[in-house]
């Protein structure tokens, strides 16, 4: 089993809620953001030395949410101060940009790292789209398209241009070219069932962003599985990541504590703004087409379930060292999963409670189940 | 767009030709399929330019002629039709079999043309690429990446089945003209190849291997399109091969809402 260590980099010292969308910014202090940016670095770097294999970042826009509205920066600063972890992606937001930027941004950071990058080409989450002003309804058709011309300008020796639905070059060659050939590994997410047909399709790693429930996931899955297996590529269980949060601390009231205040905190005071703009993409357009009204109670119910109902569940990761190996061996054994992408930063978990958890994966977590 | 039918006499016998449009004058050679006067983007083209399209003997019902049995010839006869039937030198547009003929031509010919454009074109199949399948279903999804836009008013199939056949009189089947490669660096015409994404038939080595060897040639690939680009992406072939013969080079180049201002100068010039 491989494992990623995650980060958000929320913005976390302005506790006040709010339902507004955009957030405004006159609640971003840039000299505390100067702060949590070293702060969370630092935090991504020690990933490293915990015996983590991949560091992820993300991007997200107009909220405290994230601060990493363009993950490639953060990314470039980690392959500085790391030596050995992957430098995962997950992702840039595809129909959201340029794909040929994506392209030379991605293959910079391949050879910047000397080979290290995961290549993640996601869709997003629905409130991007108006951060952006991209029509929803276009999203799988540019995430297809810009997928597609990303690999061929990462691969294509000759000068070409492009004649597509959504993107239209005369002239392509990019410079650098990643070091990965025929180019670096990429990962796609999955959730609806369309996403997971999209990464079988392009012989992807399918990554399960959120594991509502064992069978969810185990459906997406298997759709992912048999889409790859038509396009003639056949997935092993390396190719599959599963995220999962994880609180872990010596006592397991105490983990349990904790991440049921950050999880209040995320739900309260990062998210509201979110869920807003997330609100009037799912009940105004097609985003997740006949799924949407689905998707759109899911969200809300989510974020009403206990940390409790979760272990019910066994959707998340808290508790001892014991417990947690334990969690990860039964995940493991529903998922058949190579890779597990873990999120310990939940809204406001101070860096310190987070370091410890680290230290506590590395040493009494880590060794138990890194053979799985 | 109407087109005439008309007759040309060349050196070797009559030659079947099809012409309509107006403007300058462009020679399009056509597929293994034949001739297909409904095409989307030729009518397109016809608006800005005058389309000649000689029907390649034995397709579509015509007879071989006696001495014209190989691409070379072909190309031969294709020159001798540029000067007898157009005039003078004129922009060509290849595709698949006829963007092979049209290559030699370049090769033997490159004073009586300006522009190329070649289609998918067929003959630079690398050793050991899929050739085309013998399969009818493999056959259709090779060839087209939306076969709902297959018109249904199409060629019987006994015609298409004789152009194919009709093919083999020009070529040994071998998937790779080996002389043509050798001297597709001679080629000195502004070349603009294009290759559809999902081309089933035709790998991306063959444009590929073009493009490095005809000195000022440009390669676009034509998104969600396969081998029959024409049918799958009409509005797309359009664009590009209009834009490319009015404005050569400068087709690089996005001249936002300047480019409607320049046709329509064009256009009165």
């Amino acid at each position: 089993m491989k494992f990623a260590y995650f980060h958000l980099m929320p913005y976390t010292e302005s506790p006040e809620h709010t339902q507004d969308w955009p957030v405004p910014n006159k609640r971003f202090d840039p000299r505390t953001g100067e702060k949590l940016y070293n702060a969370y670095l630092d935090n991504m770097v020690y990933a490293e030395e915990c015996g983590f294999d991949w560091v992820g970042c993300n991007e997200h826009h107009m909220s405290p949410f994230g601060m990493m509205s363009n993950p490639n920066l953060i990314g470039a600063s980690l392959i500085q101060r790391t030596t050995r972890i992957k430098i995962a992606m997950v992702g840039n937001l595809i129909p959201l940009l340029n794909p040929l930027r994506v392209a030379e941004e991605y293959a910079m950071l391949d050879v910047l790292s000397g080979g290290r990058l995961v290549a993640g080409m996601f869709r997003g989450i629905p409130h991007e789209y108006v951060a952006y002003n991209m029509a929803p309804s276009e999203s799988y058709g540019r995430l297809i398209e810009a997928t597609q011309l990303i690999i061929k300008a990462w691969t294509e020796p000759e000068p070409f241009g492009w004649e597509g639905e959504y993107y239209q070059y005369r002239a392509v060659s990019i410079w650098p070219r990643p070091i990965q050939q025929p180019h670096p590994r990429i990962i796609m997410s999955g959730s609806s069932p369309r996403s997971a047909e999209i990464a079988g399709r392009f012989g992807a790693m399918f990554g399960i962003a959120q594991l509502k429930t064992f069978d969810d996931a185990r459906n997406l899955i298997d759709i992912y599985r048999e889409s790859a297996k038509a396009h003639g590529f056949d997935p092993k269980p390396e190719d599959v990541l599963v995220s999962l949060t994880l609180s872990l601390a010596e006592d397991a009231d105490e983990a349990k504590e904790t991440l049921t205040n950050g999880r209040r905190f995320f739900a309260e005071v990062l998210g509201g703004g979110l869920r807003t703009a997330q609100k009037l993409v799912l009940q105004k357009t097609r985003y997740y087409g006949d799924e949407m009204k689905g998707k759109f109670v899911d969200a809300r119910k989510s974020a009403q379930i206990s940390v409790d109902d979760l272990l019910d569940q066994g959707t998340i990761l808290c508790g001892t060292p014991k417990m947690v190996v334990d969690q990860l061996k039964h995940v493991h054994a529903a998922m058949g999963h190579g890779v597990t992408n873990i999120n310990m930063k939940v809204g406001n978990i101070p860096d310190e409670t987070i370091y410890k958890g680290m230290d506590l994966f590395k040493d009494q977590v880590l060794p138990h189940v890194r053979d799985l | 767009m109407t087109f005439q039918e008309k007759e040309a006499k060349l050196s070797a016998g009559a030659v079947k030709y099809f012409v309509g449009g107006d403007g300058p004058p462009v020679l399009y050679l056509h597929s293994g399929g034949g001739v297909r006067l409904a095409s989307k983007p030729i009518n397109d083209w016809a608006e800005s330019f005058k389309i000649f399209m000689p029907v390649t003997p034995g397709f579509d019902g015509t007879p071989f002629l006696d001495g014209v049995d190989s691409m070379q010839g072909l190309a031969d006869l294709a020159g001798e039709f540029i000067d007898t039937v157009i005039g003078g030198p004129c922009d060509v547009i290849g595709y698949s079999f006829g963007g092979w003929t049209a290559a030699w031509l370049a090769v033997l010919h490159g004073g009586k043309i300006g522009q190329m454009v070649l289609e998918g074109p067929a003959g630079f199949r690398p050793d050991g690429a899929v050739g085309l399948a013998s399969d009818p279903a493999e056959f259709v999804k090779q060839m087209y990446a939306h076969p709902e836009k297959i018109p249904e008013d199409g060629k019987p199939e006994e015609t298409v089945a004789h152009n194919r056949k009709a093919m083999g009189h020009y070529h040994d089947a071998s998937p790779m003209d080996k002389a043509l490669v050798a001297r597709l660096g001679e080629i000195e015409t502004l070349t603009l190849i294009l290759h559809g994404t999902e081309d089933g038939a035709i790998p991306e080595e063959s444009p590929r291997l073009l493009k490095s060897l005809i000195p000022r040639s440009f390669l676009v690939y034509v998104y969600d399109a396969a081998h029959v680009m024409e049918i799958d992406q009409p509005e797309r072939v359009s664009l590009l091969v209009r834009d490319f013969l009015t404005r050569a080079e400068g087709f690089l180049v996005n001249w936002g809402d300047e480019a409607a201002g320049l046709d329509a100068a064009a256009a009165t010039a």
